[in-house]
């Protein structure tokens, strides 16, 4: 039987990858495939077999004095993951098969063990995946690739038995009437048990840490070495030691010497997990409906709905039935976004001005930290505008699979164009002048290095933020309906290298476009600039230049929205897209 | 008030409706059958302005689909057999949003009326999510009805529908003809088509092979007798020269 289900395994992931490697005979997908082979290959591959990068092993950048700290802030790690993995799930034990597996497999004279075994082994398909990535990526800072690429296989492998064991014991609990709530409690309780342990240990064997202890790294980690690698800790952590060596073994001989522990450890989980007997049809059954939903979801683009269960949500403002239509669109797209200027925001917005004005006001390095703050502001929005337009889709990057409903509305593209693209503005803009508020609070109630400067980028800002915005949505927007393809729409990102090349050169693209619509506007930054600065000095001409240059970012806006428009109006709703 | 003259549609190479010309008078229902892939949903969609066609005219109650979309699309309303509906608008919102988009001044009294026409008035406040795929497709239904649309086509209307939906949409297709409108029904449920629709018209491969009432399009296909069946005149109708149309089922004999 096990051999039916292996079949049914390797036939599956064998026309998987023809499908994958068929479509390459389609341009988009063979330039995708080879500039995202081209990424990899400079990123990633070149350092795996031959020499590497930097020219240093692991190792080599890791002191041999610091090894034993690095291994036991792993098995720490692992012992969180494990802890949190008792304490934090309370669903019954649910192997997650697919709708089709289900109708097949459940109804067939399949033992319920022989399910385990066929979960095992496509678990093993994802974490040779997650394996190759993981030491493609640590491969980059040194070390042998076999080693590191069996030392995450034994990780990965050893905690995915963890997790199914520990969810087979959960639902056996419960079958015994032995709730989450207790289960959580005795393990929150052995947890704070172990640790209360361990820190009265510390406290009466080793010395209390000093300033000196945490003055520089090697004294810090020369205590933390002691607290981890001594007295209980040691014993606590035993386990995810042996599982963590692999990894980190230097070469080849010291990986064999730690090698039959940590295979031991994942043969006895293996044991653990094949010895179960849990009834997981039920739950199983219901978790693979949820995921069909999710799927279906993913693929008709709500991807709202594919994330959690969805509760209706209050809009922002009442919607008229006269006016604009587009407005129509903004609405409603709130709505997908949900409320973010809650009263709970505000309360936290107010609290933490309250703790920073009451902390700063009375210390002597007042203006040094409400400059700290000023320029973390200046920083976060900047990443604002590079990180804003990618997470906010509420646009047509979600609405794109609604495409042939939003053309049967009577209008004009543009109007579709406008309203879809407003709201992510609107939220984006107002996240970004809270903190510009923010910004101007701190510089008004406390002390800031050249503060006429910092409050006239902060105009600026006010000034050119929403326009840029608009302007950095529009892009990826146009790109959606040129490239419907090309894009990601809804939440489930296309998978493979090519579609890693094809977002890439999306990427590229879409830079280009910005610098060149930036262009025109810099321009006009300059030519009001310098004139302005001969008679009111460098600060005064920087706002009204802002001013100037959003003017101009504002004119292309609305020339992109009505391009946008005629895009919408062109586009096939038969295209294909990334789903 | 559809007026549809040599409308085609192509996919590169590909011809999904070839110069396809008809018209429909206020009160008909048509129904558009024919066998998969013969362009039925292509020429809906053509219908609604969701896809342009390749060449030809569209005219939907005096407004070309083409010049003046707008003013066309303002009159029609689609309604397809897969519920397209945003999840995280709740019923009263989706009708809320409808309004805005179509500018029904007094909607609240209509949706009112048309949720408990529909007998989704308990379900106000619940998300797509939460409904049967029927009740989604009465949500869609009510949208599509909101601005009484004077031309309205319907594609597979009785999918997701129960024994009480069906009955009600036959009732409520009726009386929207009855009351002046233009309708389409694309459907492969020929007894459907056979009880309400006024006329037919049978594509294939993207051609019409047939347009007329019931009765004009049974003495075509019959050989002038016209006591055929739909299901027989659309084998006859649909199956290639040559071929021999599908057996009738043969029920097993009844156990003593």
């Amino acid at each position: 039987m096990i051999a039916a289900l292996f079949y049914l395994q390797v036939q599956s992931t064998r026309n998987r990858l023809v499908t994958r490697f068929k479509r390459l005979k389609q341009p988009k997908y063979l330039i995708g495939a080879v500039a995202g082979g081209l990424y990899f290959y400079w990123y990633f591959y070149r350092y795996l077999f031959g020499g590497n990068g930097s020219g240093v092993t692991l190792n080599g950048t890791i002191p041999p004095e610091y090894l034993p700290l690095v291994e036991s802030a792993g098995a720490l790690l692992l012992l969180i993951i494990v802890v949190f993995a008792w304490l934090i799930p309370g669903d019954r034990a649910a192997l997650t098969f697919t709708e089709a597996e289900v109708a097949f497999l459940f109804p067939a004279p399949v033992t319920r063990r022989n399910l385990v075994h066929f979960k095992l082994i496509r678990s093993q398909l994802r974490i040779f995946f997650t394996v190759l990535l993981l030491t493609l990526f640590t491969r980059r800072f040194g070390g042998n690739a076999w080693i590191h690429a069996l030392g995450w296989w034994l990780i990965l492998s050893t905690l995915s038995l963890h997790f199914l064991g520990a969810s087979f014991t959960r639902t056996l609990l419960l079958d015994r009437g032995i709730s989450n709530g207790r289960r959580r409690l005795v393990v929150f309780a052995l947890v704070a048990g172990l640790v209360a342990v361990v820190w009265l240990w510390v406290r009466r064997t080793l010395p209390a840490p000093t300033t000196a202890d945490t003055a520089d790294f090697k004294a810090f980690a020369d205590y933390a070495q002691q607290v981890l690698n001594t007295g209980p800790a040691l014993y606590l952590l035993y386990p995810f030691h042996l599982l963590a060596r692999p990894f980190l073994a230097p070469d080849a001989t010291a990986f064999l010497m730690v090698i039959g522990p940590a295979l031991l450890l994942l043969v006895l989980h293996y044991i653990w997990v094949a010895g179960s007997d849990v009834a997981f049809e039920e739950a199983s059954l219901e978790a693979s409906q949820k995921l069909a939903v999710r799927l279906a979801a993913v693929r008709s683009g709500n991807w709202q709905a594919a994330g959690k269960t969805l509760k209706p949500k209050r809009a922002w403002f009442k919607l008229t039935p006269a006016g604009p239509a587009a407005v129509a669109l903004l609405w409603k797209n709130l709505i997908g976004v949900g409320r973010i200027f809650t009263p709970r925001l505000w309360i936290f917005v107010a609290v933490i001005l309250v703790a920073c004005f009451a902390g700063f006001g009375g210390s002597t390095h007042a203006q040094g930290l409400s400059t700290i703050v000023v320029m973390m502001i200046g920083l976060v929005l900047g990443y604002s505008l590079l990180l804003g337009p990618q997470l906010l889709r509420a646009d047509f990057r979600n609405d794109l699979p609604m495409a042939d409903v939003l053309k049967t509305f009577p209008l004009r593209g543009w109007q579709i164009a406008l309203g879809e693209i407003l709201a992510p503005v609107a939220v984006l803009a107002s996240c970004q002048w809270l903190l510009l508020l923010f910004g101007f609070a701190v510089v008004i109630f406390m002390p800031v290095k050249q503060e006429p400067l910092v409050v006239a980028i902060g105009i600026s800002a006010a000034c050119l933020l929403p326009v840029l915005d608009f302007l950095l949505l529009l892009i990826p927007n146009a790109a959606v309906l040129l490239f419907p393809a090309w894009v990601q729409t809804g939440k489930e990102a296309s998978r493979g290298i090519e579609a890693t090349g094809q977002r890439l050169i999306m990427a590229i693209g879409q830079l280009l476009a910005l610098v060149v619509a930036l262009v025109p506007a810099a321009l006009v930054f300059l030519a009001v600039y310098f004139p302005l600065k001969m008679a009111f000095g460098p600060i005064v001409p920087v706002p009204f230049a802002a001013l100037a240059a959003s003017l101009v970012v504002a004119a292309e806006a609305a020339l992109g929205v009505i391009l946008l428009g005629s895009f919408f109006e062109r586009f096939d709703v038969t295209e294909e897209t990334t789903r | 008030m559809v007026h549809v003259e040599g409308l085609t549609k192509l996919y590169g190479e590909f011809t999904a409706v070839n110069d396809l010309s008809f018209s429909i008078q206020p009160g008909e229902v048509v129904g558009l059958v024919g066998p998969n892939g013969a362009g039925k949903t292509t020429t809906l969609r053509c219908l609604a302005g969701i896809i342009p066609p390749s060449r030809g005219t569209i005219r939907v109650a005096g407004h070309d689909l083409k010049t003046d979309a707008l003013a066309a699309k303002r009159q029609l309303a689609f309604l397809t057999d897969e519920p397209r509906l945003f999840d995280y608008l709740t019923v009263w919102q989706h009708l809320n949003f409808v309004a805005r988009i179509y500018q029904v001044a007094d909607y609240e009294k209509i949706g009112a009326t048309l949720l408990e026409e529909l007998e989704l008035a308990g379900k106000r406040d619940a998300l797509p999510g939460e409904l049967s795929r029927g009740m989604k497709q009465k949500l869609v239904i009510a949208c599509g009805l909101l601005h009484s649309p004077k031309v309205i086509y319907f594609d597979e209307p009785l999918t997701g529908l129960d024994p009480y939906g069906i009955r009600k949409m036959k009732d409520s297709i009726l009386k929207r003809a009855h009351d002046g409108a233009a309708i389409i029904i694309s459907s492969h449920l020929l007894h459907l088509v056979q009880e309400i629709c006024s006329r037919l018209l049978i594509l294939k491969n993207g051609r019409k092979i047939a347009d007329g009432t019931l009765a004009e399009v049974t003495r075509q296909f019959s050989g002038q007798t016209g006591d055929a069946s739909l299901e027989e005149i659309f084998f006859r109708a649909t199956t290639d020269a040559g071929t021999p149309p599908p057996p009738p089922p043969v029920l097993p004999a009844a156990r003593p």
